[in-house]
């Protein structure tokens, strides 16, 4: 090499164009017949064009080699709807995006610095086989780790999504699992604590690791991924969605977007979604397309605990995260998982300041030995832990049922809604009047010469007692609406409570039921 | 062949199909009443009904087989 000026900006320009080009074009060719684009083509399609700032392209292989080019993780920083979001985003066409020492340990550490102390979004495209075993195996092990701890530390500060899109096996897997949003590509991505071949050397179990972690297993039996789905475009344009709902990080408020929508219009067509007869199914999802702005919904966890229904909608363009029970599954009860994926829910909106609007239907938690023993308790707990928790404006929406403590999770009274409402037909009641009348009347109904009839005329009794205007006339709610006005109070109440302030007495931290 | 299994514990409130029927994917075969609501079992894709395996006020466990198809 000469050492003229030229020579050396020659020298560097061919230094980025190898590094660039990934694992080469048979590499390239072999990740396109996967069905999946390639590392650098998930940034184009991620970024707002022109916007990416790499770090660290010049990267590579630990031992000086050329073999791992960029060292197999792309890593930098640009914008999403032109604000800034962090990526480390690992490439499946060097060494099978496993990740290197100066990969993790240089690379991927300092985007995880600066996004922190930017205070901005980080997001990780998975694409990788693991640790890079050849250079990980032995007891220098012992000085890994901080990834996780690291994240620990983002968690309710930054907004972390893990983007699966390919393999992430072993520890890796903790990425997701430690992430606020983790959507999955259908066929080609999966995640699990062991892969296929680690599992067979430890147990001797025979599974593939698409069959062990696909989205079929994690996004409809686990509840591990968020959000299956269909192509890698697909998923980006997920993630991006899943931003523009949260601020960049805990300091902010959630970006406020113009949708055109009137505040105060009237919702139509609920006489049709929602039936009279309190016993009768209907899709929830309908009414929440009526009630917020159109267009605007979009569903966390769809596919897993069908019961319960979480996921970001906008009114009036304010940013809201919506909780709703659905009486198309399970009759809308409540049961371990379905109180899990709420909470974890609620607690990711009171993190980064997005309201959250309760609109209830609930006849109860699931009740009998069955979920006793999957822990309801314990599980059931975490949903009222974080409702009370939520400082952020709640407003809860009485449509019909609001049974036990099925009405206290779902932000009752003594939850601090700052808006409480019923629908005209809702009853609130510690229990149904059947069960009412089985507890309560037990020896009456059994010492009657017609115990049939004496049981009916109690339930009518209780019956009688089950409506709005009693909880209204108490003044224990604000008010009776009539459905179509529901969109009017979310907004009120969302612009009323805009300095809302709570202070708890100070505490290391609460200890939350897991 | 496809076993419909019941999602949660209840009663068999109504049977909506007998054996031999054709049914729709989404069509409803049962309903089952428990925590204080109707709950609709459809159908999980199209086919003939092989068997209902209940009787009307059945109490039905989770994961009971109600109905088979084929």
């Amino acid at each position: 090499m000469g050492d003229d000026y030229a020579t050396r900006v020659e020298d560097l320009r061919a230094r980025r164009k190898k590094n660039l080009a990934m694992g080469g074009a048979e590499k390239v060719a072999k990740q396109h017949e996967r069905g999946k684009l390639t590392v650098r083509e998930r940034i184009d399609l991620f970024f707002d064009p022109g916007t990416f700032v790499e770090l660290g392209l010049l990267a590579q292989n630990r031992d000086g080699s050329d073999t791992a080019p960029a060292d197999g993780v792309v890593t930098g920083h640009g914008d999403v709807d032109g604000r800034q979001v962090w990526v480390i985003a690992y490439d499946f066409t060097v060494m099978a995006g496993s990740m290197g020492a100066v990969g993790e340990q240089f690379k991927a550490a300092r985007v995880r610095e600066l996004a922190l102390r930017y205070r901005k979004p980080i997001v990780w495209l998975l694409d990788s086989a693991g640790a890079r075993i050849q250079e990980a195996s032995g007891s220098t092990f012992a000085g890994t780790g901080w990834l996780f701890a690291e994240q620990v530390y983002m968690s309710g500060v930054i907004p972390q999504v893990a983007a699966m899109l390919g393999p992430c096996a072993a520890g890796t897997a903790y990425i997701p699992g430690l992430a606020d949003f983790v959507p999955m590509v259908k066929g080609t991505s999966s995640m699990a604590l062991g892969g296929a071949r680690l599992v067979k050397a430890a147990t001797g179990e025979d599974v593939s690791d698409h069959d062990m972690g696909g989205s079929q297993v994690h996004c409809y039996e686990s509840g591990v991924g968020d959000n299956e789905v269909e192509s890698d475009a697909d998923c980006i344009a997920t993630v991006r969605r899943f931003l523009s709902y949260l601020p960049s990080s805990n300091t902010e408020a959630p970006p406020h977007t113009e949708t055109g929508d009137p505040a105060d219009r009237l919702v139509e067509g609920l006489d049709k979604i929602v039936p009279a007869n309190p016993r009768a199914a209907y899709d929830v999802r309908k009414v929440i397309k009526a009630i917020f702005d159109h267009e605007s919904w979009f569903e966390v966890k769809p596919t897993w605990a069908k019961n319960i229904v979480v996921g970001f909608a906008r009114v009036a363009g304010h940013a809201t995260g919506v909780v709703a029970n659905q009486p198309m599954q399970k009759g809308g009860a409540l049961d371990s998982d379905a109180a899990d994926k709420a909470a974890r829910f609620i607690r990711m909106c009171d993190a980064f300041n997005v309201p959250l609007v309760y609109l209830m239907d609930v006849p109860g938690f699931m009740v009998g030995s069955q979920v006793e023993k999957d822990g309801i308790i314990r599980h059931g707990a975490k949903m009222l832990y974080a409702t009370s928790e939520a400082t952020v404006p709640k407003v809860t929406i009485v449509m019909r049922k609001a049974y036990g403590a099925g009405y206290y999770v779902m932000c009752g009274k003594g939850y601090e809604p700052d808006t409480i409402v019923a629908w005209p037909f809702a009853e609130i009641s510690v229990m149904g009047p059947e069960g009412a009348v089985n507890i309560i009347f037990n020896k009456q109904v059994e010492s009657s010469d017609n115990p049939e009839a004496t049981r009916a005329q109690l339930i009518e009794t209780i019956r009688s007692q089950i409506n709005p205007y009693l909880a209204a006339g108490w003044a224990m709610i604000d008010d009776v609406i009539d459905p179509a006005e529901t969109r009017r109070v979310i907004v009120k109440t969302i612009e009323q409570s805009r300095d809302k302030k709570i202070d708890r007495p100070w505490r290391k931290h609460g200890n939350i039921p897991v | 062949m496809t076993e419909v299994k019941a999602e949660l514990v209840g009663n068999v409130w109504k049977i909506k199909t007998e054996p031999g029927a054709q049914v729709a994917e989404e069509d409803e075969l049962l309903i089952l009443e428990s925590m204080k609501m109707e709950i609709p079992v459809t159908a999980p894709r199209a086919g003939t009904v092989k068997e209902v395996r209940v009787k009307e006020g059945e109490v039905v466990k989770e994961g009971q087989v109600l109905v088979v198809l084929e």
